[in-house]
């Protein structure tokens, strides 16, 4: 039998050969040393390509690639739920705000009220350039929150949740210091 | 139904956890095809993503009578294709093949044939194979990558390449010796 061809070497060690050239080859290695050492050096070869590092896909791959195709659309109802937690956060600033200066709250209301009509009257010119101008500030307000929205929704996918609650844990520490510090700071002012 | 068909019939019915299975099924052999294709890490992620996102696009004109991964691998080298393309590389042209075919590596066992790959150790071994894979024709090197990283069939190949089989395994075959030959070269 004539020598192998490098071909049939690299079929028969990767077993796509059929029984009977199998068998054939089998027969032929053990008589032709020629063939037998270019044979172990393709599978020494064969042995290390096989064995080549993987490229590893970085946590949270499938995630990001996810976030692509399905980018997050905000609903109607979340509008709802923005305005409703807008309301909230203002009752909540002027609970604060009569906690830490010690007013009372149906005080501050009817002067707030007397000044809000004192200005309607005097100054209803600068009051409707004034809502124009609010207007724009609440539109780039509203862009400025959709950023925001898509920013922290992008952060929770590259984020885990580990490192989610710790953030959340550090900022409601922070918000909670700075209103007893506020507080601390006018007592020892009217104190003084 | 085998589960790959399962999972795209779900996600065409709008399931988004049937696509993210899939997803983590096959990110790992798409990325390794892909980095070694192109070689850059950041690149490979990148497409590896775009490759997802454009095979979603295109989900509901898959046929369920072809192989679920021969279909997206075939996304996957087209897309490579697509990318030599537009950085004007001829790497997967017909004169291009023709042009390698002209350079064959030796059919034979050369007289007195010189053993290269037992003067390294294993490590050093792998090492000098991936820089060779670097050197050899994209077109070698994407069959090669196939068979021998991803672990394909010589069949499955063919179908992803729509090349006769006999074809695809005399280009292995040509990868494989081209890569030998630049063992002692490779840095």
């Amino acid at each position: 039998m004539r020598c192998l061809s490098l071909e049939q070497i690299y079929l028969f060690l990767e077993k796509e050969l059929s029984p009977a050239e199998n068998k054939r080859i089998h027969m032929h290695l053990t008589a032709c040393p020629k063939c037998k050492k270019a044979l172990e050096e393709r599978r020494l070869l064969l042995q290390a390509a096989e064995g080549l590092p993987i490229w590893t896909t970085p946590p949270n791959f499938t995630q990001q690639i996810m976030a692509r195709i399905f980018p997050v659309r905000v609903s109607p109802f979340a509008w709802l739920g923005a305005v409703a937690s807008g309301f909230a956060t203002m009752v909540l600033t002027l609970f604060v705000f009569t906690l830490v200066t010690g007013q009372n709250l149906s005080d501050l209301l009817i002067s707030f009220y007397h000044t809000l009509l004192h200005f309607v009257k005097n100054l209803s010119p600068l009051l409707v350039k004034i809502l124009k101008l609010a207007t724009i500030f609440l539109k780039i307000l509203q862009q400025l929150g959709e950023l925001i929205i898509k920013g922290l929704t992008l952060l929770t996918t590259i984020i885990s949740p580990q490192i989610q609650i710790i953030l959340i844990s550090i900022a409601i520490i922070a918000i909670v210091s700075s209103i007893y510090g506020i507080r601390k700071k006018l007592w020892i002012g009217e104190k003084a | 139904m085998n589960e790959d068909k399962y999972l795209v019939e779900k996600a065409i019915q709008g399931e988004i956890e049937a696509f993210e299975m899939i997803i983590q099924k096959y990110q790992q052999p798409l990325l390794n095809y892909i980095g070694r294709m192109v070689g850059e890490r950041e690149l490979a992620l990148d497409f590896t993503q775009e490759v997802f996102i454009k095979t979603y696009s295109s989900l509901h004109s898959y046929k369920p009578q072809f192989k679920f991964s021969t279909w997206l691998y075939r996304i996957a080298s087209n897309f490579i294709i697509d990318y030599w393309r537009k950085k004007k590389i001829d790497a997967f042209s017909i004169d291009h093949q023709k042009k390698l075919d002209k350079d064959l590596p030796p059919l034979q066992i050369p007289a007195g044939e010189e053993s290269i790959v037992t003067k390294f150790e294993t490590a050093q071994l792998k090492k000098k194979i991936e820089r060779a894979l670097e050197r050899i024709p994209a077109s070698l090197r994407e069959v090669f990558v196939w068979r021998h990283i991803n672990e394909l069939s010589y069949k499955e190949i063919a179908e992803i390449k729509d090349l006769p089989t006999g074809t695809v395994k005399n280009r292995v075959f040509q990868a494989k010796e081209l890569i030998r030959n630049l063992l002692e070269e490779a840095p």
